[in-house]
């Protein structure tokens, strides 16, 4: 051993220098006694097949979804359809690709040249959107596996008072513009970070993560689907093409008879109350009021445009590279030492400082630019959602708010009509 | 009164179908504008071994434990050397299978005598934890031959790899899954 | 609704809180023991560090390696059995979840409840303004919050304000390359044309005084060789000038001599010896190659001349060569060899002592040779030599080291500031002007520090970075010639490369810049003259016609180098 000591001291001496180099250090070795060289195997290859089975299943699921909600009106059904995506979407799969996600890809490709979006991700993301203008929400029903896990443990129910609630159903479009605003500048996928139960899926998570999920679970016992109400970003589009369906889940198998029996049957309120007794009240006022409103929609999309502009600086801190560059700057001005991983391996790399404060200023710009249509995407929803909300409608029957209807057709035991047109079949 | 209640559900029926194209068009727009940005094949998650810098993060970032990040062996890159970079570790006193000697945390590397003085370096998959150290060792002292990929096998393809998003040296990076390997080769 | 009677419901209810603890407890069972595994990774542990650490110590006891190897298998079983617990973990808690919720559903499934007509009906419309309002109120408390946060949060980002100037400005200086940037200060710096008392000239800033140096010159036919000599013994030392006398350095073995010579004919004016020191080494320390021991360039400061050697000797004369002071400080022993050249400051001899035992500067007093201060510098031995120059009024020594640039006050060797900047060998002498100092090595990087109080990088490249010879700049530029044959120019100010030129040598004597040329030697002993400026322009190039590491001392209109064998004056006819 003590002989061999300088050899090892030698050795790292050299090895100092010849770390600036690389090359081969030791050469290849030449084999006297017929040593064959094993292989150098890689593990297997991916199957990409499933994502084509995964597509072939969703457009099959989505269909039993809206015929279960639309035709049969069948509750049970919607149920087993949910076992069954949660068992394969969910467990099976492991929750990815969904179609949740597929948003920040979408989001990727049409602002990056470098991504190409794979077709399958496309699909997912354009099919149950496709679905819902024709008949609904009915992918929230029975498919998503995120809604499916939320809906088999809803057993309880406890409601909001109606105001919170229609703050918190806000929350998905702030969180539908930031996964936008941090896909498209390629600096997260926060959708896929944040999702709570794709832990649960694969059965192996961050214990951060685990823990969320298991909490939102737990909150979902009592109010019922709490991901999709308040936090789902792909809720908002189903939302707004929901809302153009002309199929769309009907409470009543035949006709409204106004028996307000439904009235409290959604965990979700999405059911809108008829209201033939409505009081009089001055038309002009009423039409000056609901003016008033749509000419504020694009006073609403300045004013979100000038204050995310105004904010995209701070939103940069989504991306890493920014951060990169603020703690090295820390550590120019203010002697801070950059010890992160990312400033490590930044350093090693040999990039200079000024080629990353020039990255950096260039993502600010991507940033504002996408900050200032963020802006107006919110400032344009929120307008149109006081005009809807000074909007009077006259409806004779009851019937589900499309937008926030999930189809999943809890309400179909408490209409009488239903339970009539069951016994009259049966006689 | 049944007038007015026509006209109105016609003008309902007509911003329903209005406000329907108005959002089915850019949805079914959008194969079009992406088109040249479409592709068949799918994607998997890629550790480009020449750009790889050994912090270590392969292990601890990613959503499975444990990680699906193994490492490989190129035996053809390999020195076969006794003093070798990847087994031991630094400031180890001897050469030998000693656990008191190795670098790897799990006992992963088996090392076999071949014949004077080469010696054979294994790298057991299943004790394989992806830390990166005997990588590190390899590329700093020895020829780089041990180096670390993503098994598709147990990764689960997230949409954003969570290694990915916090690799110091921009190694991994998604790919089109044709070719879902990089196998170290001589330099 | 599957109707269920009472005993079933009995039976449902107990299977089902008998599942929902046990999930509860599955699921305080893993989290107990994630936090445990966080807080002592099982792979990791300090036990197992300074186990292995101790035997380390004592690496012949086999006991101790016996308790290495059985500490690292309970690590590795309790690491592998934590990961095994985690499996099975999961999966009773996903079992015990399902049956939990099942009964629950199934239970709540059997619970008749007959909807009933709800209360009194509200009043739609009066609710619907009731959410505007409280929308409208819930959206403007975010909104406030996102402006104030917008402020509170700029701290931390860059000045976004000169993101549309400095953008503009950049086109505009693509446009008018000749144009000096409004914020260069004056330049401050001006050498004496006469003397060229140090390494690099003085103060050790690689800018020679005077102008109308000679550009064009041929060994071979003679233009322009004024005179051509040699000494008794060879060195890679530079020579330095003091009015009329030319000092170098040589060594042969452990035996090292000081010449002079009149630096206008090129006779000797005199030869002192500068071994038989007493505490010198009996021989001399590893150098590389034929580097030899006159190394360090000699200084002079008009009253003595003092040089040291990489044995350890120092000697101070006068400037007849008569012997003033001489001791051995140690021997310096570092891979390539000692190559720290001295510098004088005030009457203070300031030497830069790096060895693999000690890496320090010191001061002597030049007329008794008694060591006023020493101060140690931390890191490792570099190969550069000291400059002086004054920031803020604060005249100091700065050193380029590995990892550090440091400065010292020349007076009594307090450490003024230091900067971590480099890793690796540090050869290269710093580049100062009256901003920044410049510090570069190969295989780091080429950095601009603004000098303490409170140093920072301002900029770094690193495309072109120089093994040997060091960096030169004015308030303007920065030139720096590679070890690859590369000659570079820099915005000094801003970091930007004006011009790169490849030359087919390498360069390891040191540019200089003298008026508005640069005057580059590279290592076949040819003169390359470019135009000291932000556009390439070669003026000439110029041979002595034998190889050269040492760089020109420039006096006079006269330029003088050195070659392996010879000393040469370049004189304009």
């Amino acid at each position: 051993m003590k002989k061999k000591l300088p050899y090892i001291l030698l050795f790292v001496m050299l090895a100092w220098h010849a770390v600036l180099f690389a090359q081969e250090r030791f050469p290849r070795p030449e084999f006297e006694s017929g040593y064959v060289y094993p292989e150098h195997q890689m593990p297997a290859d991916r199957a990409p097949v499933w994502e084509y089975i995964d597509l072939a299943v969703l457009i099959a699921a989505l269909s039993v979804a809206a015929w279960l909600a639309l035709k049969k009106r069948s509750r049970n059904g919607l149920v087993w359809l949910s076992v069954f995506s949660l068992a394969y979407f969910g467990f099976f799969r492991e929750g990815c690709i969904c179609s949740v996600g597929s948003i920040q890809n979408v989001a990727l490709a049409l602002f990056n040249d470098t991504y190409s979006i794979p077709l399958t991700a496309l699909l997912f993301f354009i099919i149950p959107l496709l679905f819902a203008l024709a008949f609904g929400r009915v992918f929230c029903a029975g498919v998503c596996p995120l809604g499916a896990i939320q809906e088999l443990v809803g057993f309880r129910t406890v409601k909001f008072p109606r105001v919170v609630e229609s703050i918190m159903i806000s929350v998905p479009f702030v969180y539908l513009g930031l996964s936008v605003l941090s896909a498209a500048t390629e600096s997260q996928f926060l959708i896929c970070r944040y999702d709570p139960f794709v832990g649960i899926f694969r059965l192996n998570a961050p214990y951060t993560m685990a823990i969320f999920g298991a909490l939102l679970l737990i909150t979902g016992i009592f109010v019922n689907r709490p991901y999709c109400r308040y936090l789902c970003p792909y809720g908002v589009l189903l939302n707004i093409f929901s809302r153009f369906s002309k199929k769309h889940l009907t409470i009543s198998p035949s006709e409204c008879t106004n028996c307000r029996l439904c009235e409290d049957a959604c965990p979700y309120n999405a059911i809108l109350p008829a209201d033939l007794a409505r009081p009089l009240v001055e038309p002009e006022k009423e039409r000056k009021k609901f003016l008033t409103w749509i000419l504020l929609v694009p006073v609403f999309a300045v004013a979100g445009a000038v204050i995310f502009s105004s904010l995209s600086p701070v939103l940069t801190g989504l991306n890493s590279d920014v951060r990169l560059a603020r703690e090295i700057r820390a550590e120019a001005e203010q002697g801070i030492p950059a010890i992160s991983q990312a400033a490590l391996g930044f350093k090693e790399a040999g990039t200079t400082n000024a080629e990353l404060f020039e990255k950096e200023m260039h993502i600010h710009e991507r940033f504002r630019k996408a900050s200032i249509l963020m802006g107006i995407f919110l400032g344009i929803s929120f307008g149109i959602s006081l005009v809807s909300l000074s909007t009077r409608t006259r409806r004779t029957e009851y019937v589900p708010h499309k937008g926030k209807c999930f189809s999943c057709g809890k309400c179909f035991q408490y209409c009488p009509v239903h339970l009539n047109k069951i016994k009259n079949d049966k006689a | 009164m049944m007038e007015k209640d026509n006209i109105y559900k016609s003008r309902r029926d007509f911003v329903r179908k209005a406000g329907k194209v108005l959002v089915a068009v850019p949805v079914l727009a959008l194969p079009v504008v992406l088109s040249t940005k479409i592709t068949t094949a799918g994607t998997v998650w890629q550790i480009d071994p020449y750009k790889c810098n050994t912090c270590g993060q392969c292990k601890t970032h990613c959503v499975l434990t444990p990680s699906a990040v193994k490492c490989m062996h190129n035996y053809q890159m390999c020195g076969y050397c006794d003093l070798c970079g990847g087994y031991l570790r630094q400031g180890a006193r001897t050469i030998s299978t000693g656990a008191e000697n190795q670098m790897c945390p799990t006992g992963a590397i088996t090392r076999k005598f071949v014949e004077e003085p080469y010696f054979e370096y294994t790298v057991d998959k299943d004790l394989c934890d992806g830390c990166g150290k005997c990588v590190k060792g390899c590329k700093d002292f020895g020829n780089g031959s041990l180096y670390l990929q993503i098994d598709q096998n147990l990764c689960v393809n997230c949409n954003e790899c969570a290694i990915a998003r916090s690799c110091p040296s921009g190694a991994i990076s998604r790919i089109s899954d044709k070719v879902q390997y990089i196998p170290k080769e001589k330099i | 609704m599957i109707k269920l009677d009472e005993k079933d419901l009995k039976i449902l209810r107990g299977i089902g809180t008998a599942a929902g603890i046990f999930t509860l407890i599955v699921a305080l069972t893993m989290l107990l023991s994630l936090i445990q595994m966080k807080a002592l990774d099982p792979l990791d542990n300090p036990a197992i560090v300074s186990v292995k650490e101790e035997f380390d110590k004592d690496h012949e006891n086999a006991v101790k390696a016996e308790q290495v190897r059985a500490l690292d298998l309970m690590a590795r079983k309790a690491y592998f059995s934590s990961r095994r617990q985690l499996e099975t973990g999961s999966w009773l808690l996903i079992s015990g979840a399902i049956i939990f919720v099942l009964c629950q559903r199934l239970i709540a499934g059997s619970e008749k409840n007959l909807p009933s007509v709800p209360g009194e009906k509200t009043d739609q419309v009066s609710e619907k303004a009731r959410y505007a309002k409280y929308l409208a109120g819930a959206v403007a408390v975010l909104t406030l919050g996102a402006i104030v946060s917008s402020f509170i949060l700029r701290k931390d980002l860059p000045d976004l304000s000169g993101r549309r100037t400095a953008k503009a400005e950049k086109s505009e200086k693509k446009k008018e390359k000749g144009e000096t940037s409004a914020y260069v200060s004056e330049e401050t710096f001006f050498p004496d044309p006469v003397n060229f008392p140090f390494f690099r000239g003085q103060d050790g800033r690689g800018i020679a005084g005077g102008t109308d140096y000679p550009v064009e010159w041929d060994a071979g036919s003679g233009i322009n060789i004024k005179w051509k000599t040699s000494v008794a013994m060879n060195g890679k030392s530079s020579p330095v000038i003091w009015g009329d006398k030319l000092f170098v350095t040589g060594a042969e073995g452990n035996n090292c001599e000081v010449y002079c010579l009149d630096k206008n004919s090129g006779d000797l004016l005199w030869t002192a010896p500068a071994s038989g020191l007493p505490g010198q080494p009996d021989a001399p320390p590893d150098t590389d190659h034929d580097t030899g021991i006159a190394a360090p360039t000699a200084a002079t400061d008009g009253n003595s001349v003092c040089a040291i050697f990489a044995n350890g000797n120092l000697v101070c004369l006068d400037m007849d060569g008569k012997f003033k002071w001489g001791k051995n400080i140690g021997t310096p022993e570092n891979i390539y060899g000692y190559s720290c050249s001295v510098i004088i400051h005030e009457g203070t001899l300031i030497v830069q002592f790096d060895s693999d035992e000690k890496v320090s500067v010191m001061g002597f007093d030049t007329s008794t040779g008694d060591m006023k201060w020493e101060t140690l510098r931390r890191g490792r031995s570099s190969w550069s030599s000291p400059s002086i120059a004054t920031f803020n009024g604060i005249t100091q020594v700065l050193i380029n080291g590995n990892p550090e640039v440091a400065s010292f006050d020349p007076a009594t060797g307090k450490e003024l500031w230091a900067y971590e900047v480099l890793s690796g060998d540090v050869a290269p002498s710093l580049a100062i002007n009256s901003n920044y100092v410049y510090a570069v090595t190969d295989y780091s990087r080429l950095a601009a520090v603004k000098p303490g109080p409170g140093p920072s990088i301002v900029w770094e490249d690193n495309m072109f970075t120089s093994d040997v010879s060091s960096p030169v700049a004015n308030n303007q530029y920065l030139f720096i010639a590679t070890g690859v044959g590369d000659l570079a120019c820099y915005d000094a100010m801003k970091g930007d490369t004006l011009w790169t030129h490849y030359f087919p040598d390498q360069f390891y004597a040191s540019p200089i810049i003298a008026g508005d040329k640069v005057y580059c030697l590279d290592r076949s002993g040819l003169m390359h003259i470019v135009n000291a400026g932000p556009e390439y322009r070669l003026i000439a190039e110029s041979p002595i016609g034998e190889p050269s590491d040492c760089t020109p001392a420039f006096s006079d209109k006269n330029i003088y180098i050195r070659g392996r064998n010879s000393i040469f004056c370049i004189s304009q006819n």
